[in-house]
């Protein structure tokens, strides 16, 4: 115990005396001409509307010119949401007694969870609203604030207040299993490279989407390419989220269990 | 003056700062969930010093108005579309943790270090 | 603006120190969900309205997935 407090000084006094030497290589907040404002982020900026056909320079930049970030940064969710399922894939087995005296909270006082909400606002008003805000900024993405993470992160978002407001039991709108949710987020990467394969069909490279064999526009054929990549973000990201509260809630005992 | 320290040092200084508490408090702390969140704090200092890097005097925020473009008008969106992906996988890490946690809690019905290292001390004696 | 950002930067100074030296964990949790509203403020202020958007969502869903873990943990830390 000693020797970690003297371990956690001399990290706290390296960190706080090494920037004073280092601090002169970095650029001065703010300076327009500073090495990472010069380069390679002019040409961005300057060709979203002609090159991309959409304003909003952060959708461009995470779906266009660098594709292949975004794509297997989807695929490393796919793979946080495999990894949690095969951490919890066990049986749980029955707790020891010796270890019980470490948790005092087994008795629970008061109403469950569920009944606390007011079921009506949330399912009939709330719910709706969060999701149809959540396409909105799906399928706008390339014009204003937003894309395939958020309207993914929006959907994860409204399938947990669902799972809040209504009792597991009575639950079959909105259930999904497992297994059926951890398979649809594996289909999100698929769409993905589905959307970069349809221009190597049109004889372009991967991930062109001017090159797409649909009889439209350049333009609006790359705003098309553009929302099937994002389409497959959002399933990816939507399940991960959907499989991680899944997996997790198959563990927690919640109050409402035994009513 | 103080807008010419703070451009030069004194936001990465406090950005250090954050996240020498964050590595701080992953040693410091004995419990493995305020561990856990004290990573993710860590995350928070790195992201905030790559979005630093893009900031740009007289700039608005990455969104075309008009057709004609000038570089100089608007902020960097290069980091801010690197970043949008690290927080998105930030979740990931936080519930891949997460699920540790609970093996751990099943396994040894307590979350404290001290606690688990004495209860293994007793099971391999 | 930095000024705003240097005492938004000591606004989470504080609150990670709150957060290390905090006894009650269901406490701790909170506290971070106060963090990460400070952030997506601090995203707000720099310019980065997309980020900024993402960190507000992410925010609440982490905090969610912390407070279910915390039904079936014992609360209080040493």
């Amino acid at each position: 115990m000693q020797l970690r407090r003297v371990i956690t000084v001399l990290i706290m006094v390296t960190i706080l005396v090494v920037p004073f030497v280092a601090f002169r290589v970095l650029p001065e907040i703010g300076d327009p001409n500073s090495a990472p404002n010069s380069h390679v982020t002019d040409y961005y900026i300057e060709h979203t509307i002609s090159e991309c056909n959409s304003p909003n320079m952060v959708t461009s930049i995470i779906v266009d010119y660098r594709a292949f970030d975004t794509m297997f940064e989807t695929t490393v969710m796919f793979l946080s949401g495999v990894a949690v399922i095969l951490i919890l894939s066990n049986k749980p087995k029955k707790r020891d007694d010796m270890f019980r005296k470490f948790n005092p909270c087994t008795t629970n006082t008061g109403p469950s969870i569920f009944k606390t909400v007011n079921k009506d606002v949330m399912i009939s008003i709330i719910e709706p609203l969060i999701l149809i805000y959540a396409i909105y900024v799906l399928f706008h993405g390339e014009v204003s604030l937003g894309g395939g993470f958020q309207a993914g992160a929006l959907i994860g978002m409204t399938y947990l207040l669902d799972v809040m407001v209504v009792k597991r039991k009575d639950r079959d709108i909105f259930n999904y299993s497992l297994e059926r949710s951890v398979s649809v987020a594996g289909t999100g990467p698929f769409i993905y490279a589905v959307g970069g394969i349809l221009g190597l069909i049109g004889g372009g490279l991967f991930m062109e989407f001017e090159a797409i064999p649909l009889p439209i526009e350049a333009p609006e054929l790359h705003s098309i390419g553009i929302l099937i990549v994002e389409v497959g973000v959002t399933v990816g990201v939507m399940c991960t989220i959907i499989t991680i509260l899944k997996a997790i809630m198959d563990r927690v005992s919640f109050d409402d269990d035994n009513d | 003056m103080i807008n010419a320290f703070l451009a030069q040092d004194g936001i990465y200084l406090l950005t250090v700062i954050l996240l020498g508490l964050g590595l701080a408090g992953i040693i410091v702390c004995n419990n493995y969930m305020k561990k856990l969140i004290c990573m993710n704090i860590m995350q928070v200092a790195v992201i905030f010093f790559f979005l630093c890097l893009g900031q740009k005097n007289g700039g608005t925020i990455p969104v075309a108005m008009d057709t004609i473009i000038h570089a100089a008008d608007y902020i960097n969106p290069l980091p801010h579309g690197l970043m949008l992906t690290a927080i998105v996988v930030s979740l990931g890490t936080t519930g891949v943790g997460l699920a540790l946690l609970t093996r751990i809690w099943e396994r040894f019905g307590t979350l404290e270090e001290d606690e688990i290292i004495q209860v293994k001390g007793e099971d391999e004696v | 603006m930095l000024l705003l950002q240097a005492l938004l930067l000591m606004g989470l100074i504080a609150i990670t120190i709150s957060i290390i030296f905090g006894k009650n964990i269901l406490i701790t949790v909170i506290v971070y969900n106060a963090f990460s509203f400070i952030t997506m403020f601090l995203y707000i202020v720099m310019g980065a309205p997309d980020v900024a958007f993402t960190e507000a969502v992410i925010g609440v869903i982490s905090t969610v997935y912390f407070l279910m873990i915390l039904k079936n943990v014992y609360r209080k830390s040493k």
